[in-house]
């Protein structure tokens, strides 16, 4: 290895990227587009805000006046509780059965359908019975209403059972209130409340390791492919072996990987983190979720492992072929590796020390996303995490020396798209025996 | 004199295919040395073997009196056949990467940049992406790089491949300057004028196997035994009848006669005279690809005579 001639490549690779528009577009769009989504989805639910004209059918007669009041209550305290949010705001109307039930409703579903009011809630007492009520509307997909509704109407009818067995309104109010369970995340260093901050980092680490895996893994298969169409590997070859070149190349591309998590760290830690964190908790008090340092270690270190680890499968599948097209079919591969690691991520959070989990965060082609959302959710037995990196280091390895041997025959195979029988066979070529047969060459 | 390049029974096999069968050849310091054979002969290969990107099968190869080996591959130039640019990249940026990977330092690299990139009027495009240049500027640049380390043997590929005359002559000078500062250069085509333009000495490969060799002006001495150019008021059928004739045709604005074997050009030209009014009359030095087609023909392997 001439580490000279490796830093010239590196060198290349590294500023060639990082001086493009596109490089900077994406450096600064992902972290808007990461924000915009969340004000999206932030500006969704608050839309369940606003006025909703509600019409209720009481045939029961005593329901009503005490739902009214209920969910005026609910809305007070939730402006008090947090003022930036607005939950819904209910407009209640009685309408009174005119004819049979069925006619009232179908009038009222006329009214739904011409938009003068939002909905009707049913509270049918032969339905009652059976603990249903119902509720008609054009849009009832929104959860965060139909909760609340569905809340109010049970504390108003549980409360009329209750008064009806006689039992007094304080011990009524006292019966309402409910037990909230305080999550403490036991570790080796303490002991700390989990609001839900910490997950939502992991989370979103997981995330960005993933679509960086994928971004970096593609650079490697183009630039290689480029090398190849562009027609100048052989005169780099002439100066640096093919593996210098590789090695180059999957460093050089990852320390723009890293450049770019450096760039977005910058951006996260003064903005975006706090700012999503406040938002999503509807401006309660979530906590400026504090990274932890073991957590960006290991972000660090299990991205690095899976970086060369898919590198070295892109660069495989890359060295054959002279267009991006020919290499597509073959870069399902790597692409089905990285998604199943990310695909099992509810799994993991359920339970990260589950079978699932430990399966996959020490097979070697899903450990990096698996294992490093395991370390941030829990604390896996060191003997795993030991396995975990021992296992993809050794894969990393034998694959590098495997994409090698592929690599250097492949870059000199020009014309024809070569089968896969064919591109196995070149790696038992001797390195002695690494170039193509010049009858081969199309021109 | 020392070989700048010397191959002793090299041969290189990909499967069953016989790419390079048992060549040896050696390169003499300070000649334009060609490789001439048509597509597919095997020049690429053992090209590659001599710049070590492939290894031979079997033979030794000694550059500059010692095995090849990586330090070696600096000491070299290349201008492979299949070449070309990062698109993307600006020219001086380019140029200073091929320098770096050559591990020529960056103020050496500048100074010689510099010098090249006057010399062929680019310094305008210095900051231009690759993308923009003309394929002949390409080319240009390309050949810096090639010589950027200051080389002591120049390997080129069919270096006129896809080059108008006027860069065709300029690279050509360029060669022969490199030359005459002393230093080896191989030159590979298909494109046998060309070879016979620029080369002392030749070496001819078809179907992997040298045919032939030696210095050019050996060559053309040895083949003008028995070739004559003639003009003359006759047609082609009667030279062709002449007694002593093995193959006429028109050719030079008269006939070129190749006699067969023992015939005594005096005797042939008193017949001739005999007939009709002979114009001219001389020793003809045949050209190259009559004296390769020749060389095929010798080795019973007229059916790869498909050069271009």
């Amino acid at each position: 290895m001439n580490w000279k001639k490796i830093f010239a490549i590196v060198r290349r690779e590294y500023l060639e990227r990082v001086r493009t528009k596109a490089f900077w577009f994406a450096t600064l769009l992902i972290p808007v587009l990461f924000l915009g989504y969340i004000a999206i989805q932030v500006a969704i639910s608050r839309k369940t805000g606003g006025e909703r004209k509600l019409v209720v059918l009481d045939p029961t007669g005593s329901l009503y006046a005490p739902l009214a009041r209920e969910l005026a209550e609910t809305e007070a305290r939730q402006k008090k509780e947090a003022s930036g949010s607005r939950g819904p705001h209910w407009e209640l109307e009685q309408h009174p059965v005119a004819g049979s039930l069925a006619e009232t409703k179908e009038a009222l579903r006329k009214q739904v359908l011409e938009k003068t009011i939002n909905g009707y809630l049913v509270l049918d007492p032969a339905l009652l019975q059976k603990e249903e009520v119902e509720y008609y509307s054009t849009t009832v997909s929104d959860f965060i209403a139909l909760n609340q509704l569905q809340s109010a109407v049970n504390r108003v009818w549980m409360r009329q059972k209750m008064a009806a067995r006689g039992l007094p309104p304080d011990l009524t109010a006292e019966l309402e209130k409910s037990i909230n369970l305080r999550p403490f995340k036991v570790t080796e260093k303490g002991t700390s409340e989990e609001k839900g901050a910490g997950i939502l980092a992991a989370l979103i680490f997981l995330v960005l390791m993933y679509s960086t895996f994928f971004m970096y893994g593609y650079q490697v298969m183009r630039g290689v492919i480029e090398e190849k169409s562009s027609r100048i590997v052989e005169i780099i070859i002439a100066s640096v072996r093919p593996t210098e070149l590789m090695l180059g190349k999957i460093i050089g591309i990852g320390l723009v990987g890293l450049t770019q998590y450096f760039a977005w760290s910058l951006v996260a830690m003064n903005l975006s983190l706090p700012a999503i964190a406040t938002l999503l908790s509807g401006g309660g008090d979530l906590g400026v979720p504090r990274i932890p340092l073991s957590m960006l270690g290991y972000f660090m270190l299990f991205f690095l492992l899976g970086y060369f680890l898919y590198a070295s499968i892109y660069t495989t599948i890359a060295a054959p072929f002279n267009t991006d097209q020919e290499a597509q079919q073959l870069a399902m591969i790597p692409m089905m590796l990285i998604l199943s690691g990310f695909l099992f991520y509810p799994a993991v959070m359920n339970n990260p020390n589950g079978d699932v989990a430990v399966f996959f965060s020490i097979f070697p082609f899903t450990a990096s996303l698996v294992m490093f959302f395991r370390t941030a959710l829990s604390e896996p037995p060191l003997w795993q995490i030991a396995l975990s990196i021992a296992l993809l280091l050794t894969t990393t390895v034998a694959l590098a020396w495997f994409a090698g041997r592929i690599y250097r025959v492949g870059i000199l195979m020009y014309g024809k798209k070569p089968t896969i029988p064919e591109i196995l066979r070149w790696a038992r070529y001797s390195p002695g025996k690494a170039a193509q047969p010049e009858a081969k060459r199309a021109s | 004199m020392e070989n700048a390049i010397e191959l002793t029974h090299v041969s290189k096999s990909f499967g069953r295919f016989k790419a390079v069968d048992d060549l040896s050849l050696q390169v003499p310091r300070g000649t334009m040395f060609g490789l001439l054979g048509p597509n597919g002969a095997g020049k690429t290969t053992t090209i590659r073997m001599i710049m070590n990107i492939t290894a031979p099968d079997s033979g030794e190869i000694r550059i500059l009196g010692r095995p090849m080996d990586r330090a070696m591959q600096d000491r070299i130039g290349y201008l492979p056949e299949e070449r070309g640019l990062y698109r993307k990249m600006k020219v001086i940026d380019h140029l200073y990467f091929l320098a770096a990977i050559k591990e020529v330092s960056r103020d050496t690299a500048r100074e010689r940049i510099a010098a090249w990139l006057d010399k062929m009027e680019l310094r305008p495009w210095l900051n231009k992406k690759v993308d923009e240049l003309s394929k002949g500027m390409q080319q240009k640049i390309q050949f810096i790089a090639t010589i950027v380390h200051d080389p002591e043997i120049l390997i080129l590929d069919e270096p006129f491949a896809g080059l108008d005359p006027i860069n065709v002559a300029l690279m050509r000078d360029y060669f022969l300057d490199f030359r005459a500062r002393g230093k080896t250069i191989i030159f590979c085509t298909h494109v046998l004028e060309q070879a016979e333009k620029l080369c002392d000495e030749i070496c001819l490969i078809s179907r992997s196997k040298k045919i032939l060799e030696g210095s050019l002006k050996e060559l053309k001495r040895r083949d003008s035994e028995g070739l004559i150019r003639l003009s003359a008021n006759a047609t082609l059928a009667e030279i062709g009848g002449l007694p002593g004739v093995a193959t006429a045709k028109a050719a030079d604005g008269g006939f070129v006669i190749s006699l067969a074997p023992g015939v005594d050009q005096r005797e042939f030209l008193k017949r001739a005279l005999d007939r009709f009014p002979i114009e001219a009359f001389s020793r003809r030095e045949p050209d190259l690809e009559e004296i390769y087609l020749d060389a095929v023909k010798g080795a019973g392997l007229e059916e790869t005579r498909t050069i271009e």
